[in-house]
């Protein structure tokens, strides 16, 4: 079985009594020594080393701690690599929230630099600010709405050439 | 004494103030808002009154639902915890007028201490050494405040009078900045606090944030328990404490902590404070920065160094008992540590992060405490503080109680949401720290650019391996027991819950 996370691939299959993965053309040898599933606990040998890993997941998220390190990864397809779409006038909301105040309206003249929007998250208020000049082209977003990290707020096109 | 509170917050910090209400005795009575209605602290109280929407405005920031609530359950006094309305004389009077006792000061020593000009002309008056600075009364035109700013000298800070939390609050380098940055300050503070009144104070960027905790009673006996040095922030906000201060010589300490009563002193305070001061340790000078007229999230190292219970007392003081120390019956023993555990991205600016959190175990052992408000399951959302919980320790010494820090967080477990344990772990184990030489700016000046570690192998089999042996025996394990090794009613032994 092949698993993909974020850009790193690795083959996983069982043999003897255990699992053989191949990473980087390197197999290593597993052995899963106990499993609590509900704790997400996971007591590994790997190539004969006691591993300890806490690990969780939601959806395409795995989340995994080892020697009190804990990292987020997100399963990929596993064929390609997830394309990131180039918004490149486009603004992403930095953190999840709910957007505070909207300054513009679709069609306006932006100047670089220029407060868009406003968001709030945890007491926090951060300005969203036009990177460049140009013409409001879409605003997806309201006053009051929730967004998730990454949700495009607005987008900025080339005004017309003078 | 009081037979029912009303703890008047959420969190980790209405948690806390319950526990202490159990071991006197009393009845608690939570409040919450929609987004909480699985909350830690709604679960942990004797009762709980539901106030309105997640919005603050609508549940934990509007005193009249507060009020209602507590007369509605018969509480006799109301506890704010910190943040929301623990620092609003008005709420307070609310309280009281209401026939219900407000646990911590008076309305005057709150309105007294709340405004930043106000309290820094007053704490002059009383011979507090304060940063060099102009107050004004805001209708200083831009002329008039840069002829101020040029006789204090570049770098200095604009704050708003009426301030608080880092917002309306510009560093000026320059003169090119200047315009720009008291239009910005002032549109701020107006949108903020409806008050657009500014103060203009030197900017010491290598300086220390030390602070003093006072307690006193309604009767004039007022005490320091020490210092706590909170120095490394990012945002203007705390994220470790520790006490003893590193830098604090015995009399340093001795000169602060008398400033600290005698400013305590000059506004009649009683019940829990804290004077923050700023240290130049160049100099060994300080200057009064302001007072916080509630509880402080860092209170724990307190408690840890001097065995003094300030949340117990606060109740018992608030319930007219006279408080029977003095300043020479208290010590500090040891050395505390805590680390604020923020459900927030270092990576990605110290931005927040939300969700549920699939995973908390908390660390445990000797010298471990672990003050928080969520537990698996809980949701992480984006109307509140990012605070999930504070870990404490304490040990004999400041080497050991790193050390102890450093095992407690490699023990903590957050999955759900992304925290800053592992930043934590950085600065813990940062040359600077060890020497005690971290400063205000320190974190912004040497962080600009964290990146968690590249996943490791281990990692990935690990991640690999939850889809096989957890997506597995997971929904089996739901319905029956039978994938559970450690199953006592399945062992093959002579196991009885009981030989009765």
């Amino acid at each position: 079985m092949k698993v993909t996370f974020d850009s790193q691939s690795l083959e996983i299959n069982p043999s003897e009594g255990g699992y053989i993965a191949i990473l980087n053309g390197k197999s290593v040898s597993i052995k899963i020594q106990r499993a609590d599933a509900l704790r997400g606990r996971m007591d590994l040998l790997i190539d004969g080393q006691r591993v300890n890993a806490h690990v969780s997941s939601e959806g395409a998220k795995r989340w995994v701690t080892i020697n009190g390190q804990t990292l987020m990864l997100t399963k990929t397809s596993g064929a390609k690599r997830g394309v990131r779409h180039d918004h490149a006038g486009g603004l992403i909301a930095p953190m999840p929230g709910q957007v505070r105040s909207v300054a513009v309206g679709v069609g306006d003249v932006v100047k670089k630099g220029q407060t868009l929007l406003t968001m709030e998250a945890m007491k926090m208020e951060i300005r969203i600010q036009a990177l460049k000049d140009g013409v409001v082209s879409t605003l997806p977003v309201q006053v009051r709405q929730t967004v998730e990290r990454g949700q495009i707020l607005i987008e900025i096109v080339d005004g017309l050439e003078r | 004494m009081f037979t029912k509170i009303l703890i008047a917050n959420r969190g980790e910090i209405a948690v806390r103030i319950m526990r202490a209400c159990k071991e006197l005795g009393i009845k608690t009575v939570a409040v919450y808002s929609s987004a909480d209605q699985n909350a830690q602290h709604v679960r942990f109280a004797d009762q709980a009154i539901l106030l309105g929407d997640a919005t603050p405005k609508e549940s934990y920031l509007n005193a009249d639902k507060l009020v209602a609530a507590a007369l509605q359950t018969k509480a006799d006094a109301i506890h704010p915890g910190y943040g929301f309305l623990s620092e609003n004389a008005s709420f307070a009077l609310a309280v009281e007028s209401a026939d219900l006792t407000f646990i911590g000061p008076s309305a005057d020593s709150i309105r007294a201490m709340g405004d930043k000009a106000e309290s820094k002309i007053a704490m002059k008056k009383a011979g507090l050494p304060t940063i060099p600075g102009f107050e004004g009364t805001g209708r200083e035109s831009s002329a008039e405040l840069m002829r101020m700013a040029k006789e204090i000298g570049y770098p200095f800070l604009v704050k708003a009078a009426a301030g608080g939390g880092g917002k309306g609050m510009r560093v000026v380098n320059n003169e090119s900045e200047f315009n720009e940055a008291i239009e910005s300050a002032r549109s701020e503070a107006l949108n903020s606090f409806g008050d657009e009144r500014l103060l203009i104070e030197k900017y010491l960027p290598n300086a220390h944030h030390i602070e003093f905790q006072i307690f006193g009673d309604k009767n004039g006996n007022l005490v320091h328990l020490f210092e706590r040095e909170c120095s490394v922030q990012r945002r203007h906000q705390k994220m470790i404490e520790e006490t003893p201060s590193p830098i604090l010589t015995p009399k340093l300490r001795e000169e602060m902590g008398q400033a600290a009563v005698d400013a305590a002193k000059a506004v009649n305070y009683y019940n829990a404070g804290t004077i923050e001061f700023i240290v130049d340790p160049l100099r060994s000078t300080f200057y009064f920065l302001e007072m916080n007229t509630r509880l402080q999230v860092e209170h724990p190292i307190t408690e840890l160094v001097t065995g003094f219970d300030l949340v117990q007392w606060q109740i018992r003081i608030a319930a007219g008992e006279d408080f029977p120390f003095k300043q020479m019956d208290f010590h500090q023993r040891g050395h505390a540590i805590e680390c604020r555990i923020y459900a927030e991205d270092p990576a990605n600016g110290f931005l927040p992060s939300t969700g549920k959190l699939l995973q908390f175990i908390e660390p445990a052992g000797p010298g471990i405490r672990v003050d928080s408000g969520f537990a698996t399951g809980s949701e992480v959302t984006h109307f509140y503080d990012p605070l999930l919980a504070k870990l404490i320790v304490h040990a004999e010494n400041r080497a050991a109680a790193i050390q102890r820090m450093q095992t407690a967080l490699r023990e903590f477990i957050v999955h759900g949401v992304v925290t800053n344990i592992d930043f934590m772990q950085t600065v813990l184990a940062h040359p600077d720290f060890a020497q005690g030489k971290v400063t205000t700016s320190w974190v912004e000046e040497n962080f600009k650019e964290w990146n968690a570690v590249e996943p490791s192998v281990e990692c990935l089999i690990a991640a690999a391996l939850a889809e096989i042996v957890l997506a597995d025996s997971k929904p089996r394990s739901a319905v029956s027991n039978e994938t559970d090794p450690f199953n006592p009613w399945k062992l093959a032994n002579n196991f009885r819950v009981s030989d009765k």
